[in-house]
């Protein structure tokens, strides 16, 4: 048998943390009701419930929204980060993480800050021009810029191992060559860290489809799907529509995470036989 | 990481690289001092410190704050030793044997990481509805929540080529198994140790969607007493204890960067 016991106690965490729990969340998602008979109506009411079907859409749409935005934003950095000689590149990188060890409603409560009708950016406005303007911070706006400041730390963390793993000549002869910046931008660089860049657009779109905390905290008129979860549980007790919404959003990240997971390592293969250890955590 | 460029201060395409990171970090930062600026103005919703300065909002923030920081310490410090007695024997078995079933036990390891934090709480609140109460499911949760990422960090720096060498040469010199242990790898895997523990303290600190489900009022973390000043108390007051908070997690999380092991919770 060897030391496999060595995992015994964790495995046994896990069956009971987290297997049987789900096993319990599958079950709930199938009852009717309070118990009763095995019924496909929870997961009926998820696509024929106008409120729901609202929410899997707003996800969506705010999930691709800011992952595109992290994307764009974060590509140069990156590339900067990993490639320049600036002594002070390593606390611009520190900086960058900030977010990382902040949850997601004090990000919401940040967005409140600049953004609320008391909010720093309203009250500007105010005195310069005798009107608030940009009281964004519950619009689908504040919530967009709530999102990609979580994002912006997880692309950039994903993005910075593929550079730093390209050739080094790659923008050197293109730049020898003559092609402007935004040529090498989006000809040389684009396409090489593309496996990359779809990577970490995984991770970014499965982090915001999970995002409950700065939802919350902001969410006043755009609802996404963690808040109905939350609402259908707490709010009108209704256990087994909490959990196929669950369910249907635990589906969502993971074919989101392995799917695109698995066209990035695809797109990584006749570039790079061994695989790219850089594809960086998960959320 | 030797640099391309020398003289990179030249090059338009780092040029641009550098206005974009300057552009992200000042985002990235900016809230920090704003925090700042509201939790020490009288009086915040009629203009910057209108009212004078005060430090009456970080007094009476860090009276409100105080027993939920004390519990979340305490939660978090349970956390990081379940963690330590669960994960380390885990770690270090994926780090150094090839074994039938190995893949699959890496992968019910990062499980977790798929699924969305407030489907974890309510799987767990449905299995086991009368354990809530006892706060044992939000010990539990948070494990569940933290573990993969203690795994994930340690795995690395346990299959160290070198490491491997300088264990075969205590055995061979005649160490036991509790000498290599403890005089030869844990002092080699120190710093991924720390940042380990680091990242499991700060993820538990500042954990709110798994908490969310599964807190009571007797079990009340910090993070869910910071949501509930969101939406009911002064905004002063809130930036304050916002503020209090951050001293928890941003120094460790700087730490963590620093000792180069930064991992991706969820937001």
């Amino acid at each position: 048998m060897g030391p496999r016991w060595l995992a015994a106690p964790l495995v046994v965490l896990y069956a009971l943390g987290l297997l049987i729990p789900l096993v319990v969340l599958l079950r709930q998602s199938l009852l009717e009701g309070d118990g009763g008979s095995l019924t496909l109506e929870n997961y009926g009411a998820v696509v024929t419930s106008a409120a729901y079907r609202r929410a899997l859409l707003n996800s969506i749409w705010i999930a691709f929204a800011s992952t595109l935005l992290a994307l764009i934003l974060c590509f140069p950095v990156a590339i900067y980060i990993e490639r320049s000689a600036d002594p002070y590149r390593h606390a611009l990188a520190v900086a960058l993480s900030i977010p990382l060890s902040l949850p997601g409603i004090v990000i919401g409560f940040f967005v409140i800050l600049f953004f609320g009708r008391t909010g720093l950016v309203p009250q500007l406005f105010l005195l310069l021009t005798g009107e608030r303007q940009l009281s964004l911070a519950y619009t689908f706006g504040g919530m967009l810029l709530g999102y990609l400041y979580f994002q912006i730390p997880r692309v950039v963390l994903m993005l910075r191992g593929a550079v730093a793993a390209l050739p080094q000549e790659v923008i050197e002869v293109s730049r020898t060559l003559g092609a402007t910046p935004l040529q090498v931008y989006l000809h040389v660089l684009l396409p090489a860290l593309l496996p990359a860049l779809l990577s970490a657009a995984s991770v970014s779109l499965a982090t915001a489809f999970g995002a409950f905390g700065t939802a919350a905290t902001l969410s006043r008129g755009f609802r996404v799907l963690p808040l109905e979860i939350a609402a259908s549980f707490t709010e009108s007790f209704q256990p087994g529509r909490a959990a196929s919404l669950s369910i249907v959003l635990t589906l969502l990240t993971t074919a989101i995470l392995v799917g695109l997971g698995q066209v990035a390592e695809q797109a990584l293969q006749p570039q790079r036989p061994a695989a790219g250890s850089s594809r960086g955590p998960r959320p | 990481m030797k640099p391309l460029f020398p003289r990179s201060q030249g090059d338009p395409v780092l040029a641009i690289g550098r206005g974009f990171t300057w552009a992200a970090a000042i985002l990235c930062l900016a809230p920090l001092p704003l925090l700042l600026l509201v939790a020490t103005t009288a009086n915040w919703p009629l203009g910057v410190w209108a009212g004078g300065i005060t430090g009456k909002w970080l007094q009476e923030g860090w009276e409100t704050v105080r027993p939920y920081a004390f519990f979340s310490l305490r939660l978090a410090g349970l956390v990081l030793g379940i963690n330590l007695a669960v994960g380390l024997p885990a770690a270090w078995l994926i780090a150094r044997r090839r074994f039938v079933g190995r893949q699959v036990l890496m992968a019910l390891i990062n499980l977790p990481l798929a699924i969305p934090g407030i489907a974890i709480a309510l799987a767990l609140i449905l299995a086991y509805p009368a354990a809530r109460a006892s706060g044992i499911l939000l010990l539990l949760g948070q494990v569940i929540y933290t573990l993969p990422f203690l795994v994930a960090t340690l795995v690395p720096a346990l299959a160290q080529g070198a490491l491997l060498e300088r264990e075969a040469v205590a055995r061979t010199l005649g160490a036991t198994f509790l000498q290599r242990l403890w005089h030869v790898t844990l002092p080699s895997i120190r710093s991924a140790l720390l940042a380990a523990l680091l990242l499991v303290f700060t993820l538990s600190m500042g954990e709110f969607n798994v908490s969310f489900f599964l807190f009571t009022p007797l079990n009340k973390t910090l993070p869910i007493e910071l949501y509930s000043a969101y939406i009911t108390n002064r905004v002063e007051v809130a930036a304050a204890m916002t503020a209090l908070f951050l001293l928890f997690v941003v120094p460790a999380a700087i730490a963590i960067e620093r000792l180069g092991g930064s991992k991706v919770g969820q937001a």
